[in-house]
């Protein structure tokens, strides 16, 4: 764990009201906050979480309301004066590493998390500290892509997070203050936990990650108040094997040797048990049907199909259960038997979308890390659409080789193993139809190397590697989700991981691996302005409005996946 | 002295060490370790290539403890002493090295060029993803940084020819690197 002891100073222009101590659990804030006061800690009421998509004060969700939008209705902030926009605040955790939170605002108080698990309530105005919780991690973690934490979430008088070692934390928001640990699984076998959970109708719903280490995914329902476990959907049926579709959802042919794996279920049955489908990423709920809907991760082992024939479902899926029961509504698999790791990551959003006869009806949005968005019929999850591809695709779907990894004849693909879009949430603009993604340009070999089941050790079944001097880049990309189409498109140096934030101004928010955080013209894909925020900004922005004015908030932390520069920074701007 | 007498000294030495269950502390039970590992944490002059457990991640060290009692790691000193052990020793002896300063085994550097070799690596697999930034490990992954060079070097090459097959991702990983990518890699890390 890498920490910095004390805060650092800011300097000239930029000797702003400075967050306060340096040590664990205690309170209180630094020089600097004048005579503004601590606000006090609000609960958070059901009726505050479901109008969350109207409330141009708070940000209450990870993706901004429950249909995920990631539109904040403020306006104060818009595409003629975001020029203006300069650094209020900023706030450095005890935590220099990988940052991928949301912050979470509620009358003036945020929320934020960092790697190892850290959580910290803030003053929203000013940036002091409030309380600072730090998880007692236990010996045993297990997971693959850094030590990320995404989030909290807020209901009533408690904060919830996931670990790395697999507990569900409820703390008391006034003090940060644990109240209650669950349990959710045994990280010794793989499960570790970095997404932010979501509460609604007091259940706090959380998924888990271990696609890369053999585990039986799920979502979990527990009470809020308690901490009881309520429901538990298995993202991995009993019978896995379905239909054997030779064809991903946009019709092109993934050579599947259905023989063989006819042979191989003959003689070692369905793999479910170590079938992997891991849930990276919050649900999307429609409060008027009580259902949920959440992309499933990849099978495991991730690229060798020969110890897991059939079409391994749900992995790779869009999947929706009912609220209160857990049971399955409906499901869309987009790649079946997927030997790429070209799964489902980004969180899903409903808005209400053109179907197949042109009229309006509810939908459901993802962005694949294959770099399509796909649209959906929220009634039975069947795909509507999918929208050009943000992304190359070259010479997909060329099976992984049993050779070396970079081996000169080792199999090439676009995109690469992080995809097209990976867990990075998109935005839309749902008066206008567009949605927004940040893009993966990376070109990987992909290998196999079959292994047994290693007892939660990492078991990918070979090898995904960058090709050294290979494409390494991004987009930021404006579909519209009526018609598929590229309305623009802006090419940035490097591979983008994070999120981004549509406002009621006009204007899109997102961060890139070398430290810009920028501003975007919302209809035309025009940068607007820019701050270097000296480490990567690989984190979705957040928006609210206290005293009066608007702020906009991002962590720049840097990133494991992409191995971006690291900070500990969680950054306000406004307008004066 | 070579692995296999090394072994039938140490099997010896818990031949006299009294069953699990007595009074025997922690401290006592470790004290096995030190004919390897060394009596401060810096593993003496051998036939073989031993590595740094002073220090290391609790997590790893529980694991690899597991491993090898469980066979699922194979070595000729320490699967019969892990065998010997008591389950629920793997855990508090693992914390009691855990909670040992890490040794300086005053490697030296690697080269400019292994350097490059070594972060052209680290890009390509971004071995970073597991074993954090800086190489310092975490929970269940090992620190790296500092680690006797040899036994990296080793490790390295036995995940890649099945020989160390506790780790099948690993194995994976050091397929696709030549033999000096490894040998700069380890020499890269222990000079950290």
């Amino acid at each position: 764990m890498k920490r910095i002891g004390t805060r650092m100073l800011l300097a000239g222009a930029m000797a702003l009201p400075l967050a306060g101590v340096a040590f664990a659990q205690e309170t209180g804030g630094g020089g600097g906050a004048g005579n503004v006061k601590m606000p006090p800690i609000p609960n958070v009421s059901q009726a505050m979480l479901s109008g969350a998509g109207k409330d141009s004060k708070n940000f209450l969700h990870t993706n901004g309301n429950y249909d995920q939008t990631r539109f904040h209705p403020a306006d104060q902030i818009n595409a003629k004066n975001v020029k203006n926009l300069h650094v209020s605040w900023i706030f450095q955790t005890d935590v220099r590493e990988s940052m991928e939170t949301s912050p979470i605002v509620v009358n003036g108080v945020m929320y934020v998390t960092t790697s190892f698990d850290h959580v910290y309530a803030l003053n929203a105005q000013t940036g002091e500290q409030i309380w600072h919780y730090k998880h007692e991690m236990g010996p045993i973690t297990v997971y693959c892509c850094g030590p990320n934490n995404r989030g909290a979430a807020v209901y009533d008088d408690k904060v919830y997070i996931g670990t790395l070692d697999a507990k569900l934390v409820a703390l008391d928001a006034k003090t940060g203050k644990p109240v209650w640990t669950t349990d959710i699984a045994d990280p010794s076998l793989g499960y570790s936990e970095t997404m932010a959970p979501t509460v609604v109708d007091g259940k706090v719903l959380i998924g888990t990650n271990g696609g890369e280490y053999g585990i039986r995914g799920f979502v979990k329902a527990y009470d809020a108040k308690d901490g009881k476990l309520l429901w538990t959907f298995s993202t991995i049926p009993d019978n896995t094997v379905g239909t054997w579709a030779t064809k991903d959802a946009t019709g092109r042919d993934m050579h599947r040797d259905i023989e063989a794996e006819k042979a191989a279920l003959a003689k070692n049955g369905d793999p479910a048990k170590t079938l992997g489908g891991g849930v990276w990423q919050n649900p999307s709920v429609d409060l008027a049907t009580k259902r949920i809907y959440f992309v499933v991760g990849n099978p495991s082992p991730d690229l060798d199909g020969s110890l897991r024939p059939g079409d391994n479902l749900y992995t790779d899926s869009l999947v929706s259960i009912d609220l209160d029961t857990g049971k399955l509504a409906c499901y869309f698999q987009y790649i079946a038997h997927d030997v790429w790791d070209l799964d489902a990551t980004s969180p899903t959003v409903l808005v209400d979308v053109k179907g197949k006869d042109g009229k309006a009806i509810p939908g459901v949005l993802h962005a694949g890390k294959t770099g399509y968005i796909y649209v959906h019929d929220r009634k039975d999850c069947s795909l509507i659409r999918y929208s050009e591809p943000m992304v190359s695709q070259k010479d997909r779907w060329t099976l992984p080789t049993a050779t070396k990894p970079l081996d000169p004849n080792a199999a090439r693909m676009f995109p690469g193993a992080n995809g097209g879009v990976e867990w990075s949430p998109i935005a839309t603009y749902p008066g206008e139809g567009m949605a927004y993604a940040i893009n993966l340009e990376q070109e990987m070999t992909y290998t196999v190397d079959s292994a047994p089941y290693p007892n939660g050790k990492l078991w990918l079944g070979g090898a995904f590697t960058n090709v050294p001097g290979g494409v390494q880049a991004g987009n930021v990309t404006a579909v519209d989700y009526n018609s598929g189409k590229i309305k623009w498109q802006v090419k940035t140096p490097q591979p983008m991981i994070g999120g981004i934030l549509a406002t009621g101004g006009g204007v899109v928010f997102t961060g890139e691996a070398n430290g810009w955080f920028k501003a975007y013209d919302a209809k035309s894909g025009k940068t607007l302005w820019s701050f270097q925020a000296g480490a990567g900004v690989n984190a979705p922005p957040s928006s609210y409005m206290v005293g009066g004015k608007q702020f906009i908030a991002v962590a720049a932390g840097g990133n494991v996946q992409i191995d971006s520069k690291r900070g500990n920074s969680i950054i306000a701007f406004t307008l004066d | 002295m070579g692995a296999f007498r090394l072994a039938i000294v140490v099997a010896a030495a818990l031949a006299g060490v009294p069953a699990a269950g007595n009074a025997q502390s922690i401290e006592e039970k470790a004290q096995i370790c030190a004919a390897c590992h060394g009596d401060s944490g810096i593993p003496p002059e051998q036939s073989f290539p031993v590595p740094v457990i002073w220090g290391q991640k609790l997590g790893y060290l529980f694991f690899q403890l597991r491993d090898f009692k469980s066979g699922a790691r194979k070595n000729d000193v320490m699967s019969p002493i892990a065998e010997g052990l008591d389950q629920k020793d793997l855990m508090p002896l693992a914390t009691y090295f855990s909670k040992k300063a890490w040794p300086d085994l005053q490697q030296k550097q690697a080269s400019a060029d292994a350097v490059t070799q070594a972060q052209r690596v680290n890009t390509s697999v971004v071995c970073t993803s597991c074993h954090q930034e800086g190489f310092q490990g975490d929970g269940t992954q090992p620190r790296l940084a500092g680690q006797s060079a040899p036994y990296l070097q080793k490790t390295m090459l036995d995940f890649r020819t099945g020989d160390r097959a506790n780790n099948p991702g690993m194995s994976g990983f050091m397929r696709g690197l030549t033999e000096q990518d490894i040998a700069a890699l380890a020499t890269w890390l222990g000079g950290m």
